[in-house]
């Protein structure tokens, strides 16, 4: 009997673990580990004014919405039934499940026939899908609202930019205050120097490691190596030139400014991490319990880790924000001022097999989040998101995001997004798990990053 | 007349079989050859012919290689820990002890959890588990996380797959144990063997329909290992753990390199088809009648 009781827990503790493992995202890049059915406390919307101009030939055409961002899958499907209720369209949100990726969950809807009406994809997707796939919104008056932070591919658009997301160290202040019991500012700190001073400081206040940094390649490959592009010259436009010269064998990686201050800034963070005994062995989850419990003070993390807090128990009206990601020691350099914050998540429109009746009503769908007070509303406030549109005067609910909206409001965000090979995150994400784990030195890293790119 | 006859019966009973199996298995089958000759990505409705392109990008591929080889290891520990111990276990649970039918369930149970369930149950076991042991006792073999080291991590896969893979070879050795004819053994205990010469000369040649049987299920699975590798190390530390079919996925998926995962995959299909068919031909010549 005790062995079938013990099988039974088993069991349980298996379809537990699995509910939570189904639940992350191993493949998303921006929006990572959470938990789509998670209750994240809702904000009532108004939709007593609506002055949108619905197109009633459209009522009772059917759209899919194919959604990547697993954290706002429940959220979608609410702003699907309103806009259903108002328009008479249809639309099914449809998940991308856990061992999917976006991409190859498209391939696959590609190839049955079936794809998508709209579908919700990372920058490097659309770039790979536009032109055969996709239909043009070139035209669409919504471009004017997203100023800056349009794909264009061959000068065209053929995606709507859905939010804004950015990255760089979160701080817990109330944690950093009760510790050093002073007051905490965060626009005190401009250089690297400094930025360590207040880690050695938090250190002997008695919080020995006050850093936590993931282990995960997506966070280390995509999220912080890719600093050394973004970091060109904080433009995309910028990242894609010094990519061209890596590529080229123009630049010389081992004399490359940006990659030597990176890995210095890295090397600190590496030191100051609370699992520097085991930096492989981290746990994503526990980084946030340990950030919102206040055994860490700093996560080098984006706002797409509020979902992790929330469930970890901070609040919205906690104290929480981003630093940068110091680069060096000058406190005129944009990269130690700013954080990074560029446009995540692209919607597309099925060029190929939508009827136009479909198109239409996927381009009303889009205008109707762009322009209507109730589609306004649910993307700052049910989705959570930061909108990228100029028209939007909703602010997020979270203080993340609510950060990143302030700092891309004030200037204080520079918006760039390196555009890099699918597989850039996976391959040098190893290489810098490697160097994490102090099995690798800054050589050897360098060598496979330009090995990487000799490749392609 | 016997002839028609037998036409109707072919079709009827073997038509329908041998339609799924070409629509599902064949046909997929040739047209995942031919892709292995394209340039394709995936999506594109072109489809460019490279000729033998793809094959070259496969040897040029030095971690499709360094994957297969740590397969290799991988299969050679989990089918030799595999059967074994299966085989160990089956001869005691075969011997009349007490709760027998009882520790057949069990050891049965894991087979039941799916690789992925498995993987995540495991994970949290060597990450979490081990590692609040290794505090608590101060043992350093606990010390970290057995999953961010190479070595030991490639030591949680063989063990998980073991655990997971016993439970069935068990079970098809206890099945082969029961059908060990009672005379038989008694007149090889009348003649004098007994112990190990007993197990050299009369069940193991008895014995070998199972061990066939088992030989080829440890070994196709274990060359096509992929969903315990993708839950339990996700090829971590730093892709040290990453075996031929997720790299292959990898490589199609991640990379967008259709043509060359594919090659890589019909590589690792002849591989293991190769294997497991000298196997099973070279097992199935020592199979006796009792």
């Amino acid at each position: 009997m005790k062995r079938k009781a013990v099988s039974r827990i088993s069991l349980g503790l298996s379809l537990a673990l699995l509910s939570t493992a189904l639940s992350g995202c191993t493949f998303g890049f921006a929006s990572d580990p959470d938990d789509p059915n998670e209750a994240v406390k809702e904000e009532t919307i108004d939709t007593s004014v609506d002055t949108f101009q619905y197109d009633s030939s459209l009522e009772g055409t059917q759209i899919t919405l194919l959604n990547t961002k697993a954290e706002i899958q429940v959220a979608l499907e609410k702003v699907g039934a309103v806009f259903e209720e108002r328009s008479g369209v249809h639309v099914e949100v449809m998940p991308v499940t856990d061992g999917d990726s976006p991409y190859t969950k498209m391939v696959s809807l590609y190839n049955s026939g079936n794809p998508p009406t709209l579908s919700i994809l990372d920058t490097t997707d659309v770039i790979a899908l536009a032109q055969e796939k996709a239909a043009d919104l070139s035209e669409e008056a919504w471009i004017a609202e997203a100023e800056g932070y349009l794909t264009e591919v061959n000068g065209k658009v053929y995606s709507l930019p859905l939010c804004i997301e950015g990255r760089g160290i979160i701080y817990n202040k109330t944690v950093i205050e009760e510790t050093l019991g002073e007051p905490f500012d965060p626009a005190s700190i401009s250089t690297l120097e400094e930025f360590e001073a207040l880690l050695k400081r938090l250190a002997a206040a008695g919080m020995e490691r006050p850093l936590s940094l993931a282990k995960e390649d997506w966070s280390l490959g995509a999220h912080q190596l890719q600093y050394i592009y973004e970091t060109y010259d904080g433009t995309s436009e910028g990242a894609r030139e010094v990519i061209e010269q890596i590529k080229a064998g123009e630049l010389d990686l081992a004399g490359y400014d940006r990659l030597n201050e990176f890995l210095n800034a890295f090397d600190i963070l590496k030191q100051y991490n609370v699992s520097a005994k085991d930096p492989l062995g981290a746990d994503y989850d526990e980084m946030a319990i340990d950030l919102a419990d206040g055994k860490t003070a700093l996560w080098f993390n984006g706002n797409w880790a509020w979902p992790n807090l929330a469930e970890a128990g901070a609040e919205t009206e906690d104290e929480y924000g981003f630093l940068p990601y110091f680069l060096n020691n000058d406190p005129t350099d944009f990269a130690n001022q700013m954080i990074q914050g560029s446009p995540s998540k692209q919607v597309m429109l099925d060029g190929q097999m939508a009827t136009e009746k479909q198109q239409a009503a996927a381009k009303e769908f889009l205008n109707w989040l762009v322009y209507s007070e109730i589609g306004q509303q649910m993307l700052a406030r049910t989705c959570n998101i930061i909108p990228p549109f100029q028209n939007n005067p909703y602010e997020p609910a979270d203080p993340l995001s609510r950060d990143i909206y302030e700092k891309v409001h004030q200037g204080m965000a520079f918006n760039a997004s390196a555009i890099v090979p699918n597989d850039h995150w996976a391959i040098l994400g190893a290489a810098m798990q490697k160097y994490l784990a102090g099995r690798s030195d800054r050589q050897e890293l360098t060598e496979s990053i330009q090995a990487y790119w000799d490749e392609q | 007349m016997k002839s028609k006859s037998n036409g109707k019966d072919f079709c009827i009973f073997a038509l329908p079989g041998l339609f799924c199996f070409l629509a599902v298995l064949i046909v997929p089958f040739l047209y995942g050859v031919y892709l292995t000759l394209t340039d394709w990505n995936g999506v594109s409705q072109e489809k460019n012919f490279t000729g033998l392109k793809n094959f070259a990008a496969v040897m040029r591929d030095g971690q499709f290689w360094s994957s297969l080889l740590l397969t290799f290891k991988y299969v050679i520990f989990v089918v030799v820990i595999v059967n074994v111990l299966a085989f160990g276990i089956a001869w005691l649970l075969t011997r009349g002890m007490k709760g027998q039918n009882f520790f057949r369930a069990g050891f049965f149970t894991p087979n039941l959890i799916g690789g992925i369930v498995l993987g995540y149950i495991w994970q949290f076991v060597f990450s979490r588990v081990f590692v609040s042991i290794g505090e608590a006792t101060g043992w350093s073999m606990f010390e970290a996380s057995w999953l961010s080291d190479p070595g030991k991590a490639f030591a949680a896969l063989v063990l998980v797959s073991v655990w997971q893979l016993s439970g069935y070879m068990i079970l098809i050795y206890v099945a082969g144990f029961m059908g060990l004819s009672e005379d038989v053994m008694e007149a090889a205990s009348i003649d004098g063997a007994a112990g190990l010469v007993k197990l050299k000369n009369i069940i193991m040649p008895l014995m070998m329909s199972s061990i066939t049987i088992c030989l080829f299920l440890t070994l196709s699975r274990a060359f096509m290992v992929y969903d315990v590798n993708l839950s339990l190390t996700g090829g971590a530390p730093y892709g040290t753990t990453e075996m031929a079919a997720m790299h292959v996925y990898e490589k199609a998926f991640t990379s967008r390199q259709f043509g060359v995962g594919q090659a890589e995959a019909l590589i690792l299909f002849v591989i293991t088809a190769c294997i497991s068919g000298l196997q099973v031909y070279l097992t199935k010549r020592k199979e006796v009648e009792a």
